[in-house]
């Protein structure tokens, strides 16, 4: 405690030396006043309230505060009776004269750029920034300061709010002194996000890439600590700054869940600032309890009032708009520790509003003043500094007119480092019914109501009511008004208020220019109106969906203990198609099937006239994914996953498990030879991110990656600009590969050499040729997005040289050209069943391509890439007996069993077998029927779709807008402002024209 | 009287590739009568064990008789179970206008500019086309082909999926000028500017609209010419043409029939996601809309998940004449698919075919000669082994177009028979 006091003194210290290095121009005017503030409510710090206390400071430093606090001798005195005093806010995320360092020009239009535009011993990438340290760019600044001072801050943590490592911020306080007197802290706070920023470098271009980065980053700059061949001063910076608190900049809860798990993956702590969404998935965040940084940005409601805009809102939009104000009032009463931050207000005044909203919504005073004061001052270690009013501390307060969070509360002045910023000069309450006389003579009476910064005057005499004219500064008053009384004159008035005496006197003159006297004397006829204080939990607000929006659920569905009776049920065992056949399941397994089974317990089901099958599978699909599809700027980014990035909100999901869909393959795009890392799914509606991944619940599964062939990573259709990345042909594809395999094994060799001791120097960890090392070691596999006979051909004899085996090829549209050599080789297809000519290299595809590539001994399975199409598989599947005559029960395969053995998951899933996962879908009728419907689909045992849910859901749906309408309906009838009803529009395509998927 | 040269060896190919028994037919076998069938007349009626045969491409026989004309006939054929259907008709389609969607010399789907009515699908229309003999497969006969892009598209033309040449193939030419309604919900998304960009740019395209129909009705009643584009909207004043307006929402459809009536014209609203919504006014107004496919998604996040299968049962419902259609050129051959997916979402079989047949031909005018299974009317239709709206049963065995036998084999195929050769494999 004592070194820190002794830091604090010492900066101080140096601040007044950064001033006393300056010579004056004039006469030295040094003053070391001690004010006392006598008689006020002080909040000492947010939970602790002295009525009928005095502060004292001097130079800046609170000396003394308390109830028995002698006052010195010579302090000027300030009567602060009937007002409060609070500790001033702290902004923990702020960018204060801290401009922007001058972006770098991006090259001429339309060329690459794969390297950072950065000149000097920095990182590779331009958006890691971590060498920039804000306190270099910092000045203050008076103007930018005041808004801040009126907001009732005292302190702000500025950053450089660019790239994705983006390097420390100062602490700085906002009193109107040279910068050299408000640094606090040089480094206070570190910053990291999601997002490149400035950066005109190609690469990252997708959420998963910027995290990939990121990750990369950390390796490296654990790797550089140990070097000392090269100078990187980024990463020496990143290095350095991190024991500073790190402060994540996320723009949904989503990422910041996802920078938890950076945070796990690394050990960081991080401090995540979001956009003020983290209700809807506070569950998730319980595990880690990080601290937040709160915006109090909320959504304007949404000018419903033409109907058919008005159906266009989308329920997610509308509980958001309802659910943003009792955001921190739901994290406080989970128990985190959070802040708030002007970060994203477009107007200042609206802060302390919209706190006093989040009141309303349930949030206590206490936690409000904790989250200005207390949290931020902890989470920047800024403690013994800010965010309390103690001795020693820095004279940082703000002096109000009520309680500060009251409606009609105003802050009259913010005191920062000792310095007051008046900010209310009309603070003094003169309110009252006053006797009027001028020259003696009584002139009526003169009412002064509404607010001290606005109030309604009016003079009475007999029944006339005469509105007037008044205004005061520093204790002159003027009054003006147009007097009935005979004769009718035009009164001007000058005086002054004596507060003793509750009495206004002056002179004025007439409207022929008469000298006149007055006085105004206090009737005691006047009473004050109480005003409101802004209670918590006024306000009602619909139950949290998850996820929150339109078919979310109401409860999270449970796995069941149930026995299907009676059922036409496809195996895809040996035992093939069983008739009145029985499937029973328990804890997410399936227990047995076939007839007459003893379920003892189980609630039994007549599936009478029902086929049951394996739930559906897809190879193939681009759905839940936050952020880009494609990690398109480099030839090779198998540093990127897809498992990074999944997107649990997205309503594919439950549309696709109404098309019978339990687990989903999401691949990275086709736009390079060597994508990002693919991630198996089941689709677990309702659940988190992580929860959806296929082995987050005990199964293994060993994990792909996404190549691809052909026009996509060539850039055909890409457009005329794009003719510079490589490869641009077949050859340039197999040569990346070679290539990309070549340096795989150089790798390996080099950790073979280091961890056998041969050699000193550890290799550098690179995720993008681990990946690579995975695949030439089994660990990992391909699926490979290809069409033309030559390239898959071409791909197999490169996996041959390296000794390693494709998987699957994707799409392959002309696999019945090779499918000996595919056979040969031990690869697997998975394609369209009759999709052509979008293409030029699909002009030789053809429907039959399934059934010619099952009868050579593949593995075939068919995909959707596309979130229509998969939600009827099914009748993809059906498309392999009309195309080749397939038998039925092995085209169901196509869309179950195969893609499941072709993921290596068919232990799990693709069959209904005892002991297998309880992935089922009950149809109305034979299931490659055009006529079938899927009436339930389960995951785990658990319905996660249900034609009479759907139809339940689906009233609720309605309910809930019905109610949400009225209430933003009723908010723009209050005049709150409104925002036009925009549609989203997800664009998921597939394969079909350029869009490389 | 038999003739020794073969001038269509009828399913010559699907008796390769899917190696069933045909009767084979030759083309001097000019009258045909196929019996023990199961017919789809295509407006709601299904005769079992009965009787179809055409003479001179037209219909000449449909009943259940016991004693049968079969004298009448060169050629007749007992169809045991198999199903016979009028021939689909794809509306609102490209067929024979792309050949490969991302290759730019093969699409002459769209011109530039937002006004051109004089433009005209059928000239562009290629009877070689590699797609065209694939939907054939799947029983799609007939296509509406329509122009894209701009405002005013240009003009559309029904074709016969064959034919020497696009004369040869034509059924009905410049029957229609296409328009795409200004969208009139704003978008969020990254390509879509302002909402106030948006709204001014909706603005700007309705007075394009309104300039254009003024003059054109003047210059119609005023027996104008000289004016290519001005000459091509004259048939839809005395509505020798339609008017198809792309329109999706509840306010463009209500702004497009506003639109259409006020200048008289007979409209036919194409997309109409909403349609059902505004029900009451397309019926007063007895406005038929073309549904763009089932198989889509559905508009937004909140929107029934199953609305789009559900759709053609809401307009069945509120007894609106519409029909199924399926935009593109390849995906054409799904267009029975698409009609079959609503069935399990409340519209009859029946109701799903004429959907694909009878409505399409009504809306385009062509159903005197065309569209249902009708004595008089033309033999366009196709005989499958089972029901053709479900992909798991429709196999075509034999299909005919006015009457001349349609060729069912195709590139697809060939390449298929080509290598079940090279591994010795055979078709089930």
């Amino acid at each position: 405690m004592k070194t820190k006091q002794a830091l604090l003194l010492l900066l101080i210290c140096k601040a007044t030396w950064a001033q006393e290095t300056f010579p004056v121009n004039g006469i030295t005017d040094k003053r070391h006043t001690t004010y006392a503030f006598t008689h006020a409510t002080i909040y000492t710090d947010y939970k602790t309230v002295l009525t009928d206390a005095t502060l004292i400071i001097q130079d800046g430093i609170i000396k003394a505060v308390g109830n028995n606090v002698q006052i010195p001798a010579g302090a000027v005195i300030s009567n602060t009776k009937g007002k409060y005093i609070y500790p001033s806010f702290i902004e923990p995320y702020g960018d204060y004269g801290v401009g922007l360092l001058k972006t770098i020009a991006a090259e001429a239009n339309n060329e690459n750029q794969f390297l950072t535009n950065t000149k000097g011993a920095y990182a590779w990438n331009q958006a890691i920034r971590a060498e920039v340290n804000a306190v270099n760019q910092f000045a203050s600044d008076k103007t930018q300061a005041e808004s801040l001072l009126k907001a009732g801050f005292g302190t702000i943590c500025s950053f450089n709010k660019d790239g994705i490592v983006r390097g420390t911020a100062c602490a700085v306080l906002l009193a109107p002194l040279k910068s050299q007197e408000v640094i606090i802290k040089q480094k206070a706070a570190a910053g990291l996000s999601f997002s490149k920023g400035s950066s005109s470098q190609d690469y990252p271009g997708s959420l998963m890439g910027c995290i990939a980065l990121l990750r990369q980053t950390y390796l490296d700059a654990q790797w550089y600590a140990g070097v000392k061949s090269q100078t990187n001063l980024s990463l020496g910076a990143f290095n350095e700054q991190q024991n500073l608190p790190q402060i994540f900049d996320c723009s949904n809860w989503q990422n910041q869940l996802r920078a938890l798990n950076i945070g796990t993956e690394f050990n960081k702590v991080y401090i995540l600032k979001g956009n003020g969404s983290e209700y809807q998935n506070i569950e998730a965040f319980k595990k880690q309890k990080p601290a937040f940084i709160l915006p109090l940005t909320y959504p304007k409601p949404y000018d419903l009032s033409n109907p058919w805009d008005a159906n266009l809102a989308s329920l997610a939009e509308m509980k958001a708009w309802e659910m943003a104000p009792a955001n921190a009032a739901l994290l406080s009463k989970a128990g985190f520790d959070f802040a708030f931050t002007m970060d994203g207000l477009k107007e200042k005044t609206d802060f302390i509003k919209n706190i006093r909203k989040a009141i309303q919504h349930g949030l206590s005073h206490t936690d409000a003043l904790k989250a200005l004061t207390h949290t931020p001052s902890q989470l920047l270690q800024l403690q013994n500094w800010v965010g309390s009013l103690n001795p020693g501390m820095f004279a940082n307060f703000i002096i109000t007119s009520k309680p500060v969070f009251d409606k009609e509360s105003s802050i009259i002045e913010n005191w920062c480092k000792g310095i007051p910023t008046i900010i209310n000069q009309t603070t003094k309450d003169v309110r009252g019914y006053y006797s009027l006389k001028i020259n003696g003579a009584n002139a009526g009476q003169l009412q002064i109501t509404g607010e001290p910064t606005a109030y309604k005057i009016l003079v009475l005499q007999d029944t006339n009511k005469i509105s007037a004219t008044f205004s005061e500064s520093f204790n002159q008053y003027l009054l003006s008004y147009e007097s009935k009384q005979i004769p009718k004159d035009a009164i001007k008035l000058n005086g002054y208020f004596t507060d003793s005496l509750k009495m206004f006197s002056g002179s004025g003159t007439n409207a022929l220019g008469d000298l006149l006297t007055w006085q105004a004397t206090f009737d005691s006829s006047y009473t004050n109106l109480k005003t409101d204080t802004v209670k918590p939990d006024t306000v009602n607000i619909g139950n949290l969906w998850y996820p929150n929006m339109a078919y979310g659920n109401l409860q999270q569905p449970q796995t069941q203990n149930l026995v299907f009776r009676n059922a036409t049920v496809w195996t895809n065992e040996a035992e093939g198609i069983l008739q009145n056949a029985d499937v029973h399941i328990n804890n997410g397994k399936i227990v047995a099937v076939g007839k007459n089974l003893n379920a003892a317990g189980a609630a039994v089901i007549d599936a009478t006239g029902k086929h049951i099958t394996a739930g559906i599978i897809d190879e193939h699909s681009h759905i839940a994914i936050s952020g880009d599809v494609n990690e398109c700027t480099q030839a090779v980014t198998s540093e990127v996953r897809i498992g990074d990035v999944i997107d649990e909100t997205d309503i594919n999901i439950y549309r696709q498990l109404s098309g019978g869909v339990t687990s989903s393959h999401l691949l990275h795009g086709s736009c390079n030879p060597v994508g990002g890392q693919t991630q198996l799914i089941k689709l677990r509606w309702g659940a988190t991110a992580n929860d959806l991944k296929f082995d987050a619940k005990g199964s293994t599964w060993p994990g792909f990656i996404k190549f691809a062939l052909g026009e996509n990573v060539k850039q055909s259709n890409a457009g005329d600009n794009a003719r510079q990345r490589y490869p641009q042909t077949r050859m340039g594809v197999e040569q990346v590969y070679v290539d990309a395999f070549t340096r795989a094994r150089q790798y390996e060799n080099e950790w073979k050499l280091f961890n056998s001791k041969k050699s000193n120097q550890m290799p550098r960890k690179d995720l993008e040729l681990d990946a690579l090392s995975e695949i030439l070691n089994a660990k990992r596999f391909i699926t490979c997005h290809s069409y033309i006979q030559s390239e898959i051909n071409m791909l197999m004899h490169v996996a041959d040289s390296f000794n390693f085996t494709v998987n699957t090829f994707t799409h392959i549209l002309e696999g019945y050209k090779v499918a000996d050599k595919m056979k040969a080789h031990g690869a697997g297809a998975s394609s369209f069943s009759d999709w052509w000519a979008y293409k030029y290299e699909v002009y030789e595809a053809i429907p039959y391509n399934g059934k010619l590539m099952h009868d050579m001994g593949l593995t075939v399975a068919y995909n959707s890439d596309d979130a229509e199409m998969a939600r009827r598989l099914n009748q993809e599947a059906a498309k392999a007996v009309k195309f080749g005559g397939v038998s039925e029960e092995e085209a169901l395969k196509f869309v179950t069993l195969n893609p499941a053995k072709l993921l290596h998951v068919d232990k799990y899933v693709g069959s209904l077998k005892a002991g297998k996962d309880a992935d089922i879908v009950i149809w109305s009728n034979n299931p490659l029927s055009v006529y079938a419907r899927a009436l339930q689909t389960y995951v785990d045992g658990t319905c996660y779709f249900d034609e009479a849910t759907d139809a339940r859901k689906r009233e609720a749906l309605k309910t809930e807008r019905a109610r949400l309408t009225a209430k933003m309906l009723e908010a723009k009838g209050r005049g709150e402002k409104t925002q036009k009803v925009t549609l989203g529009v997800h664009v998921l395509q597939g394969c079909m024209g350029v869009d490389n998927h | 009287m038999k003739k020794h040269f073969i001038l269509w060896l009828l399913t010559v190919a699907c008796m390769q590739a899917t190696a069933q028994n045909h009767t084979t037919l030759t083309a001097n076998q000019k009258s045909i009568l196929f019996t023990q069938a199961t017919i789809h007349n295509g407006r709601g009626e299904v005769l079992t064990a009965a009787a179809l045969g055409f003479k001179n491409g037209k219909i000449t026989y449909i009943g259940t008789d016991t004693k049968l004309p079969v004298n009448d006939y060169d050629t007749v054929i007992n169809c045991g179970s198999k199903h016979i259907y009028p021939g689909f008709i794809g509306m609102n389609t490209q067929m024979g206008l792309v050949e490969i969607e991302a290759v730019r010399a093969t699409i002459d789907a769209g011109e530039v500019g937002d006004i051109n009515p004089s433009a005209r699908s059928v000239i562009a229309y290629n009877t070689d086309n590699k797609s065209i003999a694939t939907v054939r497969c799947d029983g799609v006969l007939m296509c509406q082909v329509v122009p894209q892009r701009g405002l005013v598209s240009g003009q559309s033309s029904v074709m016969k999926m064959d034919g020497w040449n696009w004369e040869d193939a034509a059924y009905k030419i410049d029957e229609g000028i296409i328009i795409h309604w200004p969208r009139m919900m704003l978008f969020n998304a990254w390509w879509a500017s302002s909402p106030e960009e948006q709204q001014q740019r909706t603005e700007r395209q309705l007075l394009q609209l309104k300039n254009l129909f003024d003059e054109a009705r003047a210059y119609y009643m005023s027996k104008g010419s000289g004016n290519i584009n001005l000459d091509a909207m004259c048939g839809l004043f005395n509505h020798s043409k339609k008017l198809y307006v792309e329109a999706y929402s509840v306010r463009e459809i209500i702004a497009a029939v506003a639109f259409g009536n006020s200048y008289g014209v007979s409209l036919v609203i194409v997309g109409g996601i909403e349609s059902c919504m505004v029900a009451d006014l397309l019926k007063k107004h007895n406005i038929p809309v073309i549904i763009k496919g089932t198989h889509t998604l559905p508009a937004t996040d909140d929107t029934d998940i199953r609305a789009t299968y559900k759709l053609p049962a809401l307009l069945q419902q509120a007894g609106i004449t519409y029909c199924i259609s399926v935009e593109g050129f390849w995906q054409v051959r799904t267009l029975g698919y698409q009609a079959g997916q609503a069935v399990a979402y409340g519209i009859t079989a029946e109701e799903a075919l004429t959907a694909i047949t009878y409505t399409p031909a009504k809306i385009l005018g062509i159903d005197a000669s065309c569209g249902s299974l009708e004595k008089g009317k033309d033999a366009t239709l196709f005989i499958s082994e089972g029901d053709a709206l479900d992909m798991r049963t429709n196999k075509i065995s034999w299909a005919f177009i006015a009457g001349k036998p349609v060729d069912l084999d195709n590139v697809q195929k060939q390449l298929y028979r080509k290598y079940l050769d090279k591994f010795g494999l055979h078709d089930n």
